[in-house]
C-alpha cells in the first residue's frame, strides 16, 4: 500500500540538500579499533510494540545515504524487514518512508509493496526535519508526540537502514556486528567520502590525515543543525553516530561576501551581523511545527521568560531551523531552550 | 566579478585592518568615527563571529541582503523611471540631499551622541523613500528636512527594529502640518515622448498640474487608467510610474522580503469598499479601478504598509492589517475634504497593529 502526499503534516521545514549539494565518494573504506571493538545488540524492548517505522528517507545532505547500506537492492532489504518482524514483531505494523525524489527505491519499494500486506509505504518530500520522531510520528501514525519524549512509552519503534540490517545480521544470522558506516563530509575535509567503522575507534583517528592541513576547523557528530560539537576528539565511536560534518571556523571578515556565497556557505561562520528583530516572519514560516519564534525572542527580551510558555513553547522540537533561517542572527534556539528550561524547573 | 576583485582584495582587507586597529586603541577616534567605520566595513567584509550554540551552520542572508533587495527594488521602482519622467537634475539632487542630510549626518551624529555601535541599514530605505513621496518640485531644503526628521524619529524611539510607525511617513505627516502650500503644489506633469538632452535633465519643467485625486475631488475629471499605471499623469516623484512598482513588488514578493498578504489584503479591501461605495453612492465617489491605480497607493501597499517592524508580526492579523489600511483610505478620499488617504491610513494602522497583534495572539493560543 502506497501513500503519497505532498508536504504532509507541515509547511515549514527546509530543502537542505538543495543548498549544501553534497556528493560521497564511492568508495568504502574500512577503519578498524585499537582495542577490543564493541559490539551491536539488539534486545526486543520490554514494551509492547505496535508500530514500526522504518525511515528510509534522511534529510540531512550530511546523513548517510541510503545507497550505502540498500547498495541498490531494496527488495531484498525489504525481505530482511519482513524476516525480523515474523520473527520478533508479529503483531506490529510496518510503515516505511521513503524519499519521493529517489527515484531507484520508490520503484523498487512500490513492486514489493504490491503483494505485501503487511507495509505501508509512504513517500515523502525529504524536507529538514521531517525525519524528527515527532514529525514522523506525527506524518505517518498521526500520534502527537512530545519533543524529547521516548517513542516506545507509545508502542512506537523508529528505525533507520543501517538498524535494521544491524538487527538482522545480529539475531537471525548470529553474526557479530561491531562496525557502521558513517558518512564524513564537511568544507574542513579534503574529500567527502563513506567509511565503515569499528564501533570504539577514537574520532582522532577516524579523522588523521583526512582534514585538510591549512586553517581551523571544528568537529560535529550528527549534523551542524542538531547534533553537537566534539571538542575531545578522543571520544569513541558508538552506534549512535550516523555522521560526522567538519567544518572550516572561518573566524575572520571576509572581503566582499556578496561574491562568495559558494565559498562561505557550510561554514561556521554567522554569515551576517547580530541585529534587532525585524519582524520578517521567516522563523514561522519555516517552522515544521506552526510556532512563532519571534514570540519568544520578544518576551525573552522583555525579561519574562514564563510567558514564553503561553504560545506553544512545548511542541518545539528544537530542530534549530528558525536560529538557522534568522537575518538578524538572532540566537532563537538558544532562547527557547532557556525558556523551556525555566518551565522544567517550576 | 570575483576575479576583478581578486588583485585588490589583499590591499583593502590589509588597510581596513589597520583602520580597525587604530580606532580600537584610541578611544576618541572611536567616538567619533566608530560607527561610520563599522557601517562602511560592513558594506565591504562579512562578519568575524562564528556560531558558538546550535545551529553551527547560519544561512547565507543578512539583515544587510533584506534592506539591499529593498532598495533595488525602490531603485527600478521609482528613481529609474522618474528619470525619465521628471529628468536627473530633479531626482539625483533630491536623493543626495536626502542620503546626505538623513544618513550621513542624522544618523552618524545619532549614532555619535547615543553611543551606538553601528548605523542601521534601515536609514538608507527611509531616505530613499522620502524623495519618492514629496512632490517633484518640493524645494530641496523640504526634502532635507524630511529625511532628517525620519531618521531622527526612528532613532528617538529605539532604531530599527523598534519604531512604532513608519519614519518616512511620519516624517512626510510632519511636513504636511507645517508646510501644507508645498504638498499641495509642485506636482510638475511627467514628460512624454523621446527624451532630448534638455527634458533628460530638466523633465517639463515648470509646468504643474493637480494630482489626479485633486482634479476627481475638485471637478469630478478621472484620467485614463493607461496614462496612470504608465506614470504619464501628474503625482509625488515616485508614484507615478504604478506598472514598475507593482512589477518590482512582485519581485520582492517573490524572494519573501515583502509578505504577500498586506499587498494583497490592502488592495482587495479598497477594492471592495470603493465597490461597495459606487454601487450604492454612484458617481459621487470615485470609480474602484481609478481609486487603486491613482495617488500613493501602489507605492504604499507595497513599500510602505508592508514594513515588517510597523505592521504585524503575526500572518492572521496581516489580514485585518491591511484591510483596514484599505478600509480608511477609501472612507479618507470619499468623505473627507482630503484628497488622498493613504498615508493617513497606513499610519493609523500602523498604530493599531500593536492592539491587532496582541488581540490575534490571544485567539491563536487562546490564553
Amino acid at each position: 500500500m502506497l501513500k503519497e502526499k505532498e508536504n504532509i503534516g507541515f509547511k515549514g521545514g527546509f530543502n537542505l540538500s538543495d543548498t549544501y549539494p553534497l556528493r560521497f565518494c564511492n568508495i568504502i573504506e574500512r577503519i578498524s579499533s585499537d582495542g577490543i571493538p564493541e559490539v551491536f545488540e539488539f534486545r526486543v524492548p520490554a514494551q509492547k510494540i505496535q508500530h514500526v517505522i522504518v525511515n528510509l528517507c534522511p534529510t540531512e545532505p550530511w546523513a548517510l545515504p541510503n545507497w550505502v547500506i540498500l547498495e541498490h537492492k531494496t527488495s531484498a532489504f525489504l525481505n530482511k524487514l519482513k524476516e525480523i518482524k515474523t520473527r520478533y514483531l508479529p503483531e506490529a505494523g510496518f510503515y516505511i518512508v521513503i524519499n519521493k525524489k529517489e527515484d531507484e527505491p520508490v520503484s523498487a519499494v512500490k513492486d514489493y509493496a504490491c503483494n505485501a500486506e503487511w507495509m505501508k509505504v509512504f513517500a515523502v518530500d525529504a524536507k529538514y526535519p521531517q525525519d524528527d520522531p515527532v514529525m514522523l510520528s506525527k506524518v505517518v501514525l498521526d500520534i502527537e508526540m512530545d519533543f524529547g519524549q521516548d517513542t516506545m512509552t507509545q508502542g512506537v519503534l523508529i528505525l533507520d537502514a543501517q538498524t535494521v540490517t544491524a538487527i538482522y545480521e545480529n539475531c537471525m544470522l548470529g553474526n557479530k556486528v561491531d562496525s557502521r558506516f558513517i558518512a564524513l563530509s564537511g568544507t574542513g575535509l579534503k574529500e567527502n567520502e563513506i567509511i565503515n567503522v569499528q564501533l570504539g575507534t577514537s574520532l582522532e583517528k577516524i579523522l588523521r590525515n583526512r582534514i585538510k592541513e591549512s586553517g581551523t576547523y571544528r568537529v560535529f557528530v550528527n549534523g551542524p543543525l542538531h547534533g553537537r560539537e566534539i571538542t575531545d576528539l578522543s571520544q569513541k565511536m558508538d552506534w549512535s553516530i550516523n555522521n560526522i560534518v567538519v567544518l572550516e571556523e572561518l573566524g575572520k571578515k571576509v572581503m566582499f561576501p556578496m561574491f562568495k556565497s559558494d565559498e562561505l556557505v557550510l561554514t561556521t561562520n554567522m554569515l551576517g551581523e547580530l541585529r534587532r528583530c525585524v519582524y520578517c516572519n521567516f522563523c514561522d514560516d519555516i517552522c515544521p511545527v506552526d510556532l512563532e519564534p519571534a514570540l519568544y525572542y520578544h518576551s525573552y527580551k522583555r525579561g519574562e521568560k514564563h510567558k514564553a510558555r503561553l504560545y506553544n513553547l512545548e511542541k518545539c522540537i528544537e530542530c534549530g531551523l528558525c536560529s538557522f533561517i534568522c537575518p538578524s542572527k538572532l540566537e532563537l534556539l538558544q532562547i527557547i531552550k532557556e525558556c523551556k528550561a525555566l518551565d522544567k524547573q517550576k | 566579478m570575483k576575479k576583478l576583485t581578486k588583485p585588490i582584495e589583499p590591499i583593502i582587507g590589509k588597510s581596513l585592518d589597520r583602520v580597525e586597529s587604530i580606532i580600537h586603541t584610541h578611544p576618541t577616534v572611536n567616538f567619533l568615527f566608530g560607527a561610520l567605520f563599522g557601517a562602511f566595513d560592513g558594506l565591504l567584509r562579512g562578519a568575524k563571529e562564528t556560531t558558538q550554540t546550535q545551529p553551527f551552520i547560519r544561512n547565507n542572508y543578512d539583515v544587510k541582503r533584506f534592506m539591499g533587495a529593498v532598495l533595488v527594488a525602490l531603485v527600478i521602482g521609482w528613481v529609474l523611471p522618474a528619470l525619465y519622467f521628471f529628468g536627473w537634475q530633479c531626482v539625483v539632487s533630491k536623493l543626495l540631499v536626502s542620503f546626505i542630510i538623513g544618513v550621513f549626518v542624522v544618523d552618524v551624529l545619532w549614532a555619535i551622541i547615543a553611543r551606538e555601535d553601528h548605523i542601521s541599514e534601515g536609514g538608507f530605505v527611509s531616505c530613499l523613500l522620502i524623495p519618492a513621496i514629496l512632490p517633484p518640485q518640493s524645494p530641496l531644503w523640504l526634502v532635507g528636512l524630511g529625511a532628517a526628521l525620519a531618521i531622527l524619529f526612528r532613532n528617538v524611539l529605539g532604531g530599527v527594529g523598534n519604531n512604532l510607525v513608519n519614519p518616512a511617513l511620519f516624517s512626510r505627516l510632519f511636513l504636511t502640518i507645517c508646510f501644507p502650500s508645498l504638498l499641495v503644489t509642485g506636482y510638475q506633469t511627467p514628460f512624454v515622448g523621446m527624451p532630448d538632452l534638455h527634458s533628460f535633465r530638466y523633465g517639463l519643467d515648470a509646468v504643474t498640474h493637480a494630482t489626479p485625486l485633486t482634479a476627481f475631488k475638485t471637478n469630478g475629471e478621472v484620467a485614463s487608467y493607461f496614462s496612470l499605471l504608465v506614470g504619464t499623469s501628474g503625482g509625488s516623484l515616485g508614484e507615478t510610474c504604478r506598472l514598475a512598482l507593482i512589477l518590482s513588488g512582485l519581485w520582492l514578493i517573490k524572494i519573501r522580503v515583502v509578505n504577500w498578504r498586506i499587498p494583497v489584503s490592502y488592495l482587495g479591501s479598497v477594492l471592495v469598499f470603493s465597490v461597495f461605495l459606487s454601487l450604492i453612492m454612484g458617481k459621487a465617489v470615485a470609480p474602484p479601478l481609478f481609486q487603486i491605480l491613482s495617488g500613493g497607493l501602489i507605492l504604499g501597499a507595497f513599500y510602505m504598509a508592508t514594513d515588517p517592524i510597523t505592521a504585524t508580526y503575526n500572518q492572521a492579523a496581516k489580514w485585518i492589517y491591511g484591510a483596514g489600511c484599505g478600509f480608511i483610505t477609501v472612507l479618507i478620499r470619499d468623505f473627507t475634504t482630503l484628497p488622498e488617504g493613504v498615508m493617513y491610513s497606513i499610519l493609523l494602522m500602523n498604530l493599531l497593529a500593536i492592539p491587532i497583534q496582541s488581540l490575534m495572539v490571544k485567539i491563536k493560543y487562546r490564553t
